[in-house]
């Protein structure tokens, strides 16, 4: 962003550097006579005409529009001059002339010295070039050389630009060095310069149709290439001297030429504005064609007149255009607002200058003003429009990064979420299975237990199936259970724990932490749990002969254990020195050991039984 | 005279319990039924007492004949008799209306002994019972919107403790030691606790159908 600016200043100082370089310097004035004074004849015959009575004087420069309308031909010029004495008689002297339209022959004292070009249809187009004419000393005397000059030129009616009409400048006679200096700036400027810039031109109109074709939709990439490419060819006019064709053709062309000029600009400046009128393009599309048409209607000698119809009006298009695209501009708050205020207001007022000098409302200037600056502005515009294309381009392309890993990044969630999705599946297939199974176990296995449990005879085998069916509840709970808050598995095992012993008339004295707790105990865990505590309980009730029992509940941070106690006759020791089997210790430590945690039992004949659990949480 | 419904589908279950409430309630009638599209044909025709429910029913759930009686005799007990002990099985037969429940399993004796106590208008609660009844308030007074004629049910604070005692294991009897209460007050207060959960439960079961659009028209 910050390179662009300094890049375009540099440009503009070269420029500038350049321009102050060839700019013409006031030097050896008194050495240079200026002959702004002649004779006049039209041209009939080869060779320069006796000038009789019927020679005209007139005052250089001759501008034929004013002197002689509709003189369409050739004019020729005589004047005499001494060899200014200041300069050195060795020193080479020359003939300056610096607008001689549309072509000129030189003859010294009778001698032919110089041609520039064709002086018959096609007549060289010398109207731009400067022309330094070195006089040969061998012709040239002190005093009274006389000097005739034939001019070949076209009305101003049958030119399409006032520059082009015949005339003749004033002359300059002075040494070869001062004047060929003289010369070599003007011939730049004139010339050179808008060789320059019509290369650059084609070359960046060219550029901006082939971005234009690789990107329709910025249909004003296109509009601006063709009008710098036209605009290049038709700055051909200035330079290209010697046409194979005839000058009429040439001022058709040319003339022809500001329609579709015209054209493109309105609808670069549409395109630039997002517009689109159906309505304008026909009417643009009919102007380039009706002004060619009027132009051959009317015919070759009246192609001024009818360029001075066409001229204004499409300016005023143009001019409607530009503000229509401004007004826009401003509403829509566009960043190049102001920028595009002094650029266009520039190439207007460049065109409203070169539409006075056409009218003859003003003098010509002494460089092709606009045909320097049009195509800087152009040149501006085009860096302007490649910068936002390719800032746009950037910007695209950053875009489609961010897209791409945002792609990415939603791609990445989205094979996460259906990982999690797919886990949460199995888990939802697990459950329904464990529910199924859990259901079928109640509906059959449960069935039969609970039938054996109410129709067996006997009170053993009743007891033996309502354990095998609390204990497959278990399981199933164990199997289909979520974790449980700790406080709440305490609170149901106190509960269980409180009413059996209570129905067995023992005094129970139950003590768990006060404070609520939020640990979780796993579903097996809490059935394990269940299964020990339950089965001391169960030997309490059955075995001990207790009359009171004591359980203590400790939750720590990673353990907590519960202590039963009861005072009841303790458990015969076996004669191995073990602890009866049959009240199901073993099962108790076993089912301990499987949590990782552990069950200690003491006892004593008389001493009553105390168990303690401890569990991992 | 009563006039007890009887809806189990094991014959040998549905013969012993028969004899247990024969002993029970001598000079009753057992209306018998086996699925659950009986049972309510039973309660079209007859006016029940008592009724003892079974869940899983080869025909649907047992839950439908608590909600049918709830709602066209509610002078009718409702008791479920399930295999299932877990709350998740027991929690929806409450919340339609039942009022109590006996687990098949234990002995005769037990189930004799909480029938009559049922009978006499003391309802067993477990602390995992009593949790569930807790969340279910406190969802439903943290709910704004609530159907229009549905009075709003909410505990007393009595009734609130008694849950509370309940779910920390604490049995009724202890409860009614800890409160200075008798053995009845603390049985109405559980009455009174499932009659406000089937109110509830059918204000919240009407929410639900209105918010699922069944009648829209």
């Amino acid at each position: 962003m910050s390179i662009r600016p300094r890049l375009a200043l540099a440009a503009l100082l070269a420029l500038v550097w350049l321009a102050v370089a060839m700019l013409p310097v006031a030097a050896h004035a008194a050495d240079v006579i200026v002959i702004d004074k002649a004779l006049s004849m039209p041209a009939s015959g080869n060779g320069p005409p006796t000038f009789g009575a019927n020679a005209q004087p007139v005052t250089l420069p001759d501008d034929w529009a004013e002197t002689r309308p509709r003189h369409e031909g050739g004019v020729w010029y005589a004047t005499t001059f001494d060899r200014p004495t200041s300069v050195d008689r060795q020193e080479l002297m020359a003939l300056y002339v610096e607008r001689a339209c549309s072509n000129l022959e030189v003859w010294l004292n009778g001698q032919r010295i110089y041609s520039g070009g064709r002086m018959s249809e096609p007549v060289t187009r010398n109207c731009h070039y400067p022309q330094i004419v070195t006089l040969p000393g061998a012709l040239l005397s002190d005093r009274g050389n006389v000097l005739e000059l034939q001019v070949q030129g076209h009305a101003l009616q049958r030119v399409a630009s006032r520059l082009r009409a015949g005339g003749l400048s004033a002359l300059k006679i002075g040494p070869q060095t001062v004047l060929a200096a003289e010369h070599l700036r003007h011939r730049f400027w004139n010339v050179t310069m808008v060789e320059i810039v019509s290369v650059v031109l084609t070359v960046s109109g060219l550029v901006m149709i082939g971005l234009g074709l690789m990107n329709r939709r910025e249909a004003y990439l296109s509009y601006f290439g063709w009008l710098s490419l036209t605009w290049g060819l038709l700055s051909m006019r200035l330079w290209w001297r010697d046409m194979p064709w005839d000058n009429s053709v040439t001022e058709f062309l040319v003339c022809s030429a500001y329609a579709p000029v015209a054209a493109l600009i309105v609808q670069f400046l549409l395109s630039y504005a997002d517009l689109r009128s159906r309505w304008i393009e026909r009417a643009l599309i009919a102007q380039c064609v009706l002004l060619p048409a009027t132009l051959l209607l009317a015919g070759a000698p009246r192609l001024y007149s009818m360029a001075a119809f066409w001229y204004p009006i499409m300016l005023i298009e143009v001019g409607a255009v530009a503000a229509l695209f401004l007004v826009i501009a401003w509403r829509r708050k566009r960043r190049d607002f102001w920028a595009m205020v002094a650029v266009l207001s520039i190439a207007l007022a460049l065109m409203l200058h070169e539409l006075f000098v056409f009218l003859g409302l003003i003098d010509p200037p002494k460089w092709p003003l606009s045909q320097i600056a049009m195509p800087l502005i152009f040149a501006g515009m085009a860096a302007r429009l490649l910068y936002v294309f390719a800032r746009s381009l950037r910007a695209a392309e950053d875009g489609r990064e961010t897209l791409e890993t945002r792609v990415a990044q939603v791609t990445a969630e989205l094979e996460q979420n259906f990982a999690q999705l797919a886990d949460l599946r199995v888990e939802q297939v697990t459950e329904k299975e464990r529910k199924r199974i859990a259901g079928d176990l109640h509906d059959d296995l449960g069935a039969k237990l609970l039938t054996i449990v109410h129709t067996s005879e006997s009170e053993r085998i009743s007891t033996l199936a309502r354990e095998a069916l609390e204990e497959m509840r278990l399981s199933v709970r164990g199997l289909t259970g979520k974790p449980m808050r700790l406080a709440d598995a305490l609170a149901d095992w106190r509960a269980e724990t409180v009413l059996r012993l209570g129905q067995a008339n023992i005094e129970i004295d139950w003590r768990s932490p006060p404070e609520e707790t939020d640990q979780l105990l796993p579903a097996r865990g809490f059935v394990q749990t269940t299964r020990i505590l339950r089965e001391a309980v169960s030997n309490i009730i059955k075995h001990s002969g207790a009359s009171h029992c004591k359980v203590r509940c400790t939750i720590g941070d990673h353990l907590f254990g519960i202590l039963v106690q009861d005072n009841g006759k303790g458990i015969p020791m076996e004669l191995d020195g073990k602890l009866d089997r049959g009240h199901g210790m073993s099962s108790m430590k076993h089912r301990a050991k499987q949590m990782q945690g552990q069950c200690l039992v003491e006892s004593g004949p008389g001493y009553g039984t105390v168990i303690r659990l401890t569990l991992p949480l | 005279m009563t006039e007890i419904l009887l809806l189990e589908d094991l014959p040998e279950i549905r013969s012993w319990l028969k004899v247990l409430i024969n002993q029970v309630f001598p000079d009753s009638t057992i209306h018998e039924a086996a699925r659950v599209h009986d049972a309510l044909g039973l309660v079209s025709a007859v006016k029940f007492n008592l009724a003892l429910c079974d869940l899983g029913l080869p025909d649907g759930s047992g839950v439908d004949v608590v909600a049918a009686l709830r709602e066209h005799q509610p002078e009718c007990q409702s008791v479920v008799v399930t295999i299932h002990d877990d709350d998740d099985h027991l929690f929806p037969a409450l919340q339609a209306g039942a009022f109590g429940y006996l687990l098949k399993e234990q002995a005769r004796e037990l189930i004799a002994e909480q029938l009559k106590r049922m009978s006499q208008g003391e309802p067993p609660l477990s602390p995992s019972i009593a949790r569930r009844v807790i969340s279910h308030f406190a969802s439903q007074t943290q709910r704004q919107e609530r159907p229009q004629n549905m009075p709003h049910v909410a505990l007393t604070d009595r009734e609130n403790e008694v849950l509370l005692r309940v779910a920390k294991g604490f049995t009724l009897p202890e409860i009614g030691v800890q409160l200075n209460l008798s053995r009845h007050t603390i049985a109405d207060y559980v009455k009174q606790i499932y009659r406000k959960l089937n109110v509830s439960s059918r204000a919240e079961a009407a929410l639900e159908a209105q918010r699922l659009g069944l009648f829209r028209r």
